[in-house]
């Protein structure tokens, strides 16, 4: 039976490795090379899957250099990636994916190339920078060393000079290159009126650079003889490696929220004037197209009901929980998944026409209006900005007074040993390791600002069908209809169960996920779509699993009972099976929880009141809204965020993905519609709900760990800053200073990842 | 102790090189996988062996 799966699936995906090589979808994932000599190059990327270790690499690209026509083939173990350049007059990418195959491996196309690319550069550039940073900063205080070992006259006043010279060359590329980020970050905040960390981290380096260096050129000058080179680069090197962590565990979310983009070209089977059938790509459909829809795919494109009649699941878009019924003339929507019977449809409406890209440009709309978040360290900033510019501004004033050669030397030191390093790793620091910590726990944050709204929300939106509920797993409901006589409840179940193995429907999935089923060697097992399936036990009587006929029902009176099976032998029903979509298992815990937590939780789904009604009483909740189209669900949260309360969501539906864009803080499920994980600000791997409170407790924690942060730091600035004051503070000193006081906060932000 | 001013200007001049030499390797990309290439000398068709150090 498992082979014969295999089989059917192998037939299933011919059709669409042959569209592989169809222009609209080539564009994908290939660019075209400039032409040299007249023939046209294409690059492709691909996904590689079951690749175990390193040397694998070396096998596929093996594999891909002995089909004909390949020119270069480079794979990643790393990246999990193949790039391959064909030359188009002699190979095709379905020949590429072939040849992975059969060296043992599999290839999807591979969209999400161009935003790898983008991450290596990223982080190539980050790499670099940091390193230029911490190579100067090393050679930078060896060249110090002598002149804080040297006792008073030991060194040569021209000796110092040369030291202080090569600091100087050394110091130059950490400022103009590795510090560049500073100060354009500096520079935009300034620009648009707000103070940001960026401006007294730039302002800190700029002084102190500009101080040391007239004390290197003029020593006994306006800037005194102390140069500051050593602490500057090793400040500099300190927050660009703070920085290059931030962007390492940014990329491990892309990268795990990327794996589920890969797939083969959506086949459509479009009808031709003759009647024949083909296969093409649903980048291909036109309006007016007469398209095949098997049981169990997904509607392509906007349109009409031709022929047949079956069931449609509508819940990723509209939230409805139970399948629609569909006759001939009847609406269709791109996105939402054909149950139960082939039918043909016209298609009316494709691309961006369709119901799916009008919530996407819902979305996108939403994106752009949404309240934008301070980060608390910006809270912090403006404040310990203007009080350090103040302070160094009346001591000059104060020294200019009793000593004016000092005057610019004392500013000089309170700009530097206020150096805002801890303060600035204080925030980054600590989101970034509670990040790393939910990561194992299953929830994958993509924005490091989600930590803060998960802290701070006020109130939270969930979704209900396939974030609340599920349909798949328990609750199964029978209702027997037979004497009662014959059968007890489990065999009847079991045989239920047993019979449904055999197909991959939906329903049948469900049922044989229920129980494990009874032993009955079944024969003759056929599946008629849309009616369910027929087979027969080894006494050659006759049973089916499905749907049963009208007029059986009539006469037995049982046509109002609504099921989504009958089991029936000789054409007699004996029971029916409902599934009740039924509450995830840690719902109810969950929701009781955020509410003792003092979150007010409220449901909106786009499913019919009654059904919403029904799991709010189950939770407990008392603000459950039912029948929301996607933009009634987005005016809900804009209502809730003008009166001002911080609001996070929770989904998984298409519906849901304008929501998530505009609400301050949004959790996609893991199993959820693609287009909701992306646009959401974390995703819940495990799909428990659970995680959502875990993550929530999490983040109280770092909320509180940042404030220690910035309270040491603080502590630290109001004991130092009154020496510099003073006059009293060594260079050295200060550069200590700093760098312990940022070890002590980057090991206390690590407390957070245990 | 003269050798000193030599010396010092030298090793500046030295660690610039240094580091233009790494941004030449980074940007080649021989830091984007460090295991990868460490694997390579188990596979058995060692076609891309340098010629010049034939058997």
């Amino acid at each position: 039976m498992a082979a014969s799966a295999q089989a059917i699936d192998r037939i299933a995906a011919a059709p669409a490795m042959a569209l592989l090589d169809d222009a609209a979808e080539l564009a994908r994932f290939t660019r075209w090379l400039p032409a040299r000599d007249g023939q046209r190059t294409g690059e492709s990327s691909l996904r590689i899957g079951g690749m175990h270790c390193a040397a694998c690499a070396g096998l596929i690209e093996a594999a891909l250099r002995r089909v004909d026509g390949v020119v270069d083939a480079r794979v990643s173990a790393a990246a999990q990636s193949a790039t391959v350049q064909w030359d188009a007059t002699r190979t095709r990418p379905s020949a590429l994916v072939r040849a992975i195959e059969q060296a043992g491996y599999s290839a999807l196309p591979d969209t999400a190339a161009g935003a790898r690319a983008l991450r290596l550069k990223e982080s190539r550039a980050a790499v670099w920078r940091l390193f230029v940073a911490a190579f100067c900063a090393m050679q930078v205080m060896m060249l110090a060393t002598p002149s804080y070992i040297s006792g008073p006259g030991e060194l040569a006043p021209d000796l110092k000079q040369l030291l202080d010279w090569g600091s100087w060359l050394l110091a130059l590329p950490v400022l103009l290159f590795a510090a560049a980020p500073f100060f354009t970050g500096a520079w935009r905040s300034v620009r648009v009126g707000r103070i940001g960390m960026d401006v007294p981290v730039a302002l800190g380096i700029g002084v102190a650079f500009l101080a040391s260096s007239g004390a290197a050129f003029a020593p006994g000058g306006l800037f005194g003889t102390e140069v500051y080179f050593d602490s500057l680069t090793m400040f500099v090197s300190f927050l660009l490696g703070g920085r290059y962590l931030e962007m390492r565990a940014r990329h491990r979310a892309a990268v795990a929220l990327e794996d589920s983009v890969g797939r083969l070209p959506e086949t459509a089977w479009r009808e031709c004037a003759d009647g024949s059938v083909e296969a093409v790509s649903v980048l291909r459909l036109q309006r007016g197209d007469t398209v095949r829809v098997a049981a169990g795919q997904a509607f392509a494109a906007d349109g009409v009901l031709l022929r047949g009649a079956t069931r449609v699941d509508e819940s990723l878009l509209s939230g409805e929980s139970v399948p629609v019924d569909k006759g001939v003339g009847a609406a269709l929507a791109a996105g939402s998944m054909n149950l139960d019977a082939p039918v043909v449809m016209r298609v009316e409406r494709v691309g961006a026409d369709t119901r799916f890209e009008a919530i996407v440009a819902l979305m996108r709309e939403a994106r752009t209006q949404r309240p934008a978040m301070l980060r608390s360290a910006d809270r912090w900033a403006a404040p310990f900005l203007w009080s350090v510019l103040l302070l160094a501004a009346g001591a000059a004033a104060v020294w200019s007074v009793i000593d004016p050669s000092r005057a610019v030397w004392v500013a000089v030191s309170v700009l530097i040993v206020t150096c805002p390093c801890a303060l600035s790793l204080a925030v980054p620091s600590a989101l970034l390791s509670a990040t790393a910590a939910m990561a194992r726990r299953g929830v994958l944050l993509r924005r490091l600002e989600a930590i803060d709204g998960l802290a701070r929300m006020d109130t939270l939106f969930i979704d209900k069908t396939g974030t609340l509920t599920q349909k798949e797993s328990g609750g199964v409901q029978m209702i027997r209809v037979d004497d009662g006589a014959h059968w007890s409840e489990a065999t009847l179940r079991g045989r239920a169960a047993s019979l449904a193995a055999w197909s991959t429907h939906p329903v049948a999935r469900a049922l044989a996920a229920d129980r494990a089923g009874d032993a009955t060697a079944w024969r003759d097992v056929r599946e008629l779509p849309g009616q369910g399936l027929e087979a027969r036990d080894p006494d050659g009587t006759r049973w089916q699993l499905g749907r049963c006929a009208a007029a059986t029902l009539d006469e037995r009176g049982l046509s109002s009972i609504a099921v989504d099976a009958w089991l029936s032998r000789d054409g007699q029903p004996l029971a029916g099976f409902r599934f009740a979509e039924s509450l995830r298992a840690d719902a109810a815990a969950a929701v009781a929880a955020l509410q003792r937590d003092g979150v007010r939780v409220a449901l909106l789904s786009g499913d019919t009141p009654a059904r919403v009604e029904r799991i709010g009483r189950l939770l407990g909740l008392t603000d459950c809204r039912g029948g929301l189209a996607p933009d009634a669900k987005l005016a809900a949260v804009r209502a809730a965020q003008a009166r001002g309360e911080r609001v996070a969501m929770i989904g998984d539906g298409i519906n849901d993905a304008p929501v998530l864009a505009q609400a301050d803080t949004s959790l996609a499920m893991g199993e959820g519609a693609q287009i909701a994980r992306a646009q959401a600000d974390g995703v819940l791997v495990s799909n428990a709900l659970h995680d959502v409170v875990r993550a929530r407790a999490l983040a109280h924690r770092s909320l509180r760990v940042m404030r220690q942060n910035l309270v040491w730091a603080a502590v630290y600035n109001a004991a130092c800053v009154p020496l510099a004051l003073l006059g009293w503070l060594p260079p050295w000193a200060a550069g200590l200073g700093m760098a312990t006081s940022s070890l002590v906060v980057v090991l206390n932000s690590l407390r957070l990842a245990r | 102790m003269d050798i000193l001013y030599l010396l010092i200007p030298l090793s500046t001049v030295l660690v610039l090189g240094i580091i233009g030499v790494f941004g030449w390797a980074l940007h080649g990309g021989q830091f984007d996988d460090l295991e990868q290439h460490g694997a390579q000398i188990l596979q058995a068709d060692a076609g891309s062996v340098d010629p010049c150090q034939g058997p």
